[in-house]
Formats: structure tokens, sequence, C-alpha cells
């Protein structure tokens, strides 16, 4: 007995001579190079994660050492401070990504640059100012330099957004 | 994944959810601790550090599955790295924690 609900054999579409599908990859693979369409995509993600990451801890752990013991080290603290204001701000403008932002952007990762090469040079040469570390204290490093390397990959993803 | 070029995948999802998992328990083992009249010295520190670890694979999760490129993976990387990062310094903040 033949089921009247069954469908009737598709008539052969004729399919547009296509390129041939590619065969069965075990991963979906995407297009690789910059393929981002904002300063939030592509590479921009990871940069904006690690951003957002640093606008965090640099902010939390300055205002916890300020609430708490802010005559130890108030030198440091206070640049710490600093420095969690500005990974906000860059986090913010990278993530938003318009024109003014990118400019706005330009100009806090040269300030981080900036200022963890400024920081870090003082802690080295006078020691005494900063009897607790600050994010930028030894150029970073109690942050495995990720706050020295951070502001230059922030400037070369900013520079290729300009030059688009 | 970065390198091999690969997007999101379930696997790896999965992977965020077992990290997760792992990071509540020890969350849960401190706070019992906590609960049982134990003081850290840094107890507003140790509180904070309670309240992000676990935020920071959900965090990354959210994050890197709106990106559909290979740059989705490295955002879980770098959420890896961070939780063995934050979970050494719970273990600085209070050498109490045994886990």
């Amino acid at each position: 007995m033949s089921e009247s609900t069954t469908m009737p054999e598709p008539t052969a579409a004729p399919e547009p001579a296509a390129a041939p599908e590619p065969t069965a990859a075990p991963e979906p693979t995407v297009t690789p190079g910059p393929t981002a369409d904002s300063t939030r995509t592509g590479p921009g993600r990871l940069l904006v994660a690690i951003y957002g990451l640093f606008a965090l801890s640099a902010s939390a752990r300055a205002g916890v050492q300020i609430a708490t013991k802010f005559s130890h080290a108030p030198v440091a603290y206070v640049l710490s401070a600093f420095a969690g204001a500005v990974y906000i701000l860059a986090t913010v403008t990278l993530t938003v990504g318009s024109r003014t932002a990118r400019r706005i952007a330009v100009v806090s990762c040269s300030i981080e640059l900036a200022g963890v090469l400024a920081v870090g040079t003082w802690s080295l040469v006078d020691p005494a100012s900063f009897p607790d570390a600050s994010v930028w204290s030894g150029y970073g490093s109690g942050y495995g330099f990720v706050p020295l390397v951070l502001p230059v990959f922030g400037l070369l993803w900013l520079r290729y957004w300009s030059r688009r | 994944m970065t390198a091999l070029n690969h997007r999101m995948n379930v696997p790896m999802l999965a992977a965020v959810g077992v990290l997760e998992i792992l990071l509540l328990v020890e969350v849960g083992i401190i706070v019992s601790k906590l609960a049982q009249g134990a003081r850290p010295a840094a107890l507003p520190t140790l509180v904070g550090y309670l309240i992000a670890t676990p935020l920071v694979p959900l965090a990354a999760a959210a994050w890197g599955i709106m990106e559909r490129t290979r740059w989705g993976p490295a955002v879980i990387a770098v959420a890896g790295l961070v939780a063995a990062i934050l979970m050494v310094r719970l273990h600085q903040v209070w050498p109490a924690i045994h886990v």
C-alpha cells in the first residue's frame, strides 16, 4: 500500500554547477587574515577581552588598596587607580569603535605606553616610593609584562583601522 | 584553536563548563571554610576573588561565542590562563586553602 503522505520525489532540480563542496573537513575552518568589521571583532575580540580584564583587575585592586591601606604606599595605589581608569577608557572606546572612539583609544593606549615606561623606570630608580607594587611597577612585571605589551598591540590594531 | 584557525565548537564549550564547575566547587570549599569561622588576613580581597573567579569562564564564553572566527577560541584560551592565575593568587591570599 503506497502511503499518500509520502512526499513526491524531488524532480532532480537542476542544481547550479557550483564549485564542489569542500569534502567533509573535520571542522569548519575560517578564512585567515583580518576579516574584522569592527575594532571589537576578530583580533580585537581578544584585545578587548584582555583590556577588560585589566580594567577590572587594576581598578578593583586599587580600590581595595586605597580603601584599606592607603597610607602604606599612596603613590603606587594612586598610580594603579589611574592605570585602571585608563584601561577602562581603552576597553570602552575599543568596544565602541567609532571614529571618535578610535581617536580616544589611540590617546589612552599612548598614555598607557608612556605610563608603563615612566612608572616602570621610576619604580626601578626610586624603589622607596613603591613599598607595594603598582600595576605598572617594573614595567608590569607583576602581571607578566602584559601591561607593557598590551598598548603596543592596541596601537598597532588602531593603526590598522585608521589605514583601511 | 586560534593557530589551527578553528571556530568555537561544542567540545570547547563543554570544557569551559567543566572548568566552571570545578571553580564553583573550589569557591564552595572556601566559603564553607569561611562559614566555619576561619578568616584570612585579606578578607575583602578574598571575597573579591571568590566573586570574580567563577565569572571568568562565563564572561569568556559569552564574549568568545559572539566571535565566529579563530579569535573566539583565543578568548577562551586566555580565560583558562586567567583562571589558573586566579587559583594561584587565591592560595597566596589565603594559604589556609589546601585544595
